[in-house]
């Protein structure tokens, strides 16, 4: 069985930690400071008030004026999922995080070390605690494992036989499937508005009507393909941070101080020679929020200058002064994996590549050895760009 | 660069081009309920470092839709597929 674990309004739960009072009032995760301003995930006396999530800030002040709005904080959000992450791995859980609060992970592993399958998520739900409102479902492929955790409520578990698959999926609405806005709109035009009839459509005639994302969300419909579930490796905890004594905006101050956080960090003793694929840089901000961004360098990389050239550009996108600034090392690679040149540059030994040629050619025959000609090197399709035509000469 | 014995046939019979460079190769593709790519050739994918969408040649009766997929694999390997909109089918490619 595949099994999904879904926390909805994780930022919210974790923004409010900090003032757990409010969880009881109506109160909202702000908008974004840069995007639209719309509500984040709300809190249930916000929507008895009807705030709901996704609604524009000033419709929902007209509608709840006493609305309560939590800063954002995102670093504080990865935080508490990771620590989620991190106890149903200690549980023995290999987890395979989807995106932030919601998981998924193979129970046909524990099933036997818990006692059967409902034990076992029992026993996941256990271990994250009943802080944060989790809900488990199972079922034998993901999308369903995922709309039977959409229907659970707070600390259940719903458990979907696959000969009841096509009755449990027909009621549910179709946002439960990953298309965008306008799709939804689109089919609610047609009168399709629950998963039973899309899945009731012919495959061809939907895809004909709404392309590939279409036909694939009919597909999900349908109980999805039987795709398996790969837990995550564990991330690494390599770290460096500084805290200020005041709160810091000076942009050459922050390079600074980026530049020996990333010494720091590369120096560490559990790095281990290992290169970095993947960084976090995140902000405790004066405000009272924080900020975090993460960065996947192109090839990996043990080179401090390397990774600060990476990040600084980063550091402009701050929206007030910090506090504190946090490195982290989020992904590691072994040294094995990175990629090499096959000749590096200025040390082509020209003589002897010619000469090699000459005995290629000599072995194969005409036409063996080519040289790449370029046609059309502003092209978008990459095979439009260049020709590979004979070198005989 | 060295072209494989079946390539340098087909250009002598056909004169002096071989082949595109960094043409498309069929790739079996284990995709996730939203088309990102878990799996190309039995090897599973570490991450997703940028995905995004080629439209071209649109006024043709050839056009080009793709979803690229810029991919670093759990044995540490870079590689780039795609979904073919038109062919419904997936492909790795170099140069992307």
């Amino acid at each position: 069985m595949i099994a999904c674990l879904t926390i909805p309004g994780l930022e919210l739960k974790a923004a409010l930690r900090r003032t757990p009072t409010l969880a009881l009032r109506p109160a909202a995760l702000a908008p974004e400071p840069q995007g639209e301003p719309l509500l984040g995930p709300v809190t249930a006396a916000a929507e008895e008030a009807g705030v709901e999530p996704g609604m524009r800030l000033g419709e929902a002040l007209a509608t709840c004026p006493s609305l309560a709005l939590v800063e954002p904080d995102a670093a504080a959000a990865e935080r508490a999922w990771e620590e989620i992450l991190h106890a149903l791995e200690d549980a023995g859980f290999s987890v395979d995080p989807a995106s932030l609060g919601v998981a998924y992970f193979e129970t046909r592993g524990v099933e036997r070390l818990y006692g059967g399958l409902e034990p076992a998520l029992r026993r996941a739900l256990g271990a994250i605690g009943t802080e944060w409102d989790a809900r488990i479902g199972a079922a034998g492929r993901r999308f369903a494992a995922l709309a039977a955790a959409s229907v659970a409520r707070p600390g259940q578990v719903v458990v979907v036989a696959d000969e009841e698959l096509p009755q449990f999926l027909a009621p549910l609405p179709l946002t439960l499937l990953p298309l965008e806005r306008g799709r939804y709109e689109e089919l609610e035009a047609l009168g399709v508005r629950k998963l039973g009839q899309l899945a009731g459509l012919p495959g061809g005639a939907v895809a004909e009507r709404l392309g590939p994302d279409g036909r694939r969300a009919w597909g999900l419909a349908r109980g999805g393909t039987a795709a398996r579930v790969r837990g995550r490796r564990p991330p690494a905890t390599v770290f460096a941070a500084l805290e200020f004594p005041e709160a810091v905006g000076n942009e050459l101050t922050l390079r600074r101080t980026l530049a020996g956080l990333v010494d720091t960090a590369l120096a560490r003793p559990e790095r281990r020679d290992r290169f970095v694929r993947k960084v976090a840089l995140a902000a405790r901000l004066e405000s009272g929020g924080s900020w975090r961004r993460t960065l996947t360098l192109r090839e990996p990389s043990g080179d401090a200058d390397r990774i600060r050239v990476a990040l600084s550009p980063r550091l402009a996108e701050l929206p007030s002064p910090v506090v504190e600034l946090r490195l982290e090392l989020v992904e590691l690679t072994e040294p094995t994996g990175h990629q090499l040149e096959l000749l590096a540059a200025g040390a082509e030994d020209r003589a002897r590549l010619k000469d090699g040629l000459r005995q290629v050619r000599a072995s194969t025959g005409s036409g063996s050895v080519c040289t790449v000609v370029e046609v059309a090197p502003w092209s978008r399709v990459p095979e439009s760009r260049a020709l590979l035509v004979p070198k005989d000469e | 660069m060295v072209a494989r014995s079946g390539e340098s046939r087909a250009a002598r019979a056909e004169g002096r081009v071989v082949a595109r460079f960094n043409a498309p190769r069929a790739a079996r593709v284990e995709a996730n309920a939203n088309g990102r790519p878990l799996e190309v050739n039995h090897r599973a994918v570490a991450l997703v470092r940028e995905e995004w969408r080629v439209v071209d040649r649109w006024w043709t009766e050839e056009p080009v839709v793709r979803d690229y997929f810029e991919l670093v694999l759990e044995s540490g390997e870079n590689t780039v597929v795609f979904h073919d909109g038109a062919s419904g089918g997936w492909y790795t490619q170099r140069g992307a």
